[in-house]
């Protein structure tokens, strides 16, 4: 079964972080607010104790801007809102009050700006150690259950590259790199914000960044 | 002369090693100590120290809350925080309090220009 050592644990954690990191920066940015970040969380777990580590309610519906890449290396970057939250951020990211129903026409749209933005910056500072070329596919909205938006195989499915190297196994498990964040908002004028990043390889690219991730610690 | 010493606070093993690289191949007069996290930070910086370079997000006390404690120890100690999340605000409150920021990862020539103004 796969694993990983701790120190190469710690190295994806941090690469991890410095991704996030850039994220938060420029969602920061977006919000004009700070963003604070959890520790990031590491597990190759199967899918379903994956979704409760997403969210207690597992019946709660999420919204999640999808950004699946391809290439060396194929996985799936998942910005994650609770529902309820993704409307709040829209309506501060548009720093005005409108009425509900014209806020959920501008939903879609505008989370799927947020999301190419933060994923972006996310996914380029993550892999700016390693050697590894992947390209970005378009970012998409969703809205589901965590449990529907951890099913790699249905991410794998969405993306345009054929799979073949990747078995059925890897329907059972998933690499699930985890960080929560949160605006914080001093003067308490705002709502806050909460959400999730998620990382999702299949086991085969979980193989790739193993290999890549032993040259990177050689050089040390 | 003495060695000047820097402190390297950071939970991650591998951004200790980075830093740990740059000093030992580079900058062979400076003493390093390393730690984990703020607690054993400040458990081991009793002696003399003129450089800190301080991770932000860590567990326990984060890179800010660290700096207030050393900086009452050591008043003349330069200190930087070595992240990739550096947010306007985070900005404000450190400079306000005389610190840096490096942005990870870390690059030699940011260490050497810093420890130029160490000097």
């Amino acid at each position: 079964m796969f694993c990983l050592s701790e120190m190469e644990e710690d190295a994806l954690k941090e690469f991890f972080n410095m991704g996030l990191g850039m994220a938060a920066a420029s969602l920061s940015q977006m919000v004009n607010n700070e963003v604070m970040l959890s520790l990031p969380q590491l597990k190759v777990v199967p899918y379903e104790e994956a979704t409760k580590m997403l969210v207690a309610n597992e019946e709660e519906r999420l919204v999640a801007i999808r950004q699946n890449f391809t290439g060396e290396l194929t996985g799936t970057a998942l910005l994650i809102f609770p529902g309820a939250e993704s409307l709040e951020l829209v309506r501060t990211l548009l720093n005005e009050q409108m009425p509900l129903e014209v806020l959920m026409e501008l939903e879609q749209e505008t989370l799927q700006d947020v999301g190419n933005v933060v994923l972006n910056a996310f996914l380029e500072s993550f892999t700016q150690m390693m050697s590894i070329q992947f390209e970005f596919e378009a970012a998409e909205f969703l809205k589901g259950s965590s449990h529907f938006l951890l099913d790699i195989s249905s991410h794998l499915a969405a993306q345009k590259q054929a799979l073949t190297a990747d078995s059925s196994e890897d329907n059972e498990r998933a690499f699930v790199l985890m960080m929560d964040f949160k605006t914080h908002d001093e003067e308490e004028t705002q709502h806050t914000l909460g959400g999730f990043v998620v990382l999702l390889f299949s086991q085969y690219s979980m193989e790739i960044l193993k290999r890549e991730l032993k040259v990177i610690l050689a050089t040390l | 002369m003495d060695k000047k010493s820097v402190l390297i606070v950071d939970d991650s093993s591998l951004a200790r090693m980075m830093v740990r690289k740059i000093f030992a191949t580079r900058f062979t007069e400076w003493t390093l100590i390393e730690a984990k996290d703020g607690e054993e930070a400040l458990s081991l910086s009793d002696g003399s120290l003129h450089l800190a370079l301080l991770d932000f997000n860590m567990p326990g006390m984060n890179g800010i809350e660290l700096a207030e404690k050393l900086m009452v120890k050591h008043p003349s100690l330069a200190v930087y925080l070595v992240t990739a999340n550096i947010q306007e605000r985070m900005h404000q409150r450190a400079e306000s309090m005389g610190i840096g920021f490096i942005k990870k990862p870390i690059a030699e020539s940011k260490i050497a220009d810093i420890l130029q103004q160490v000097a």
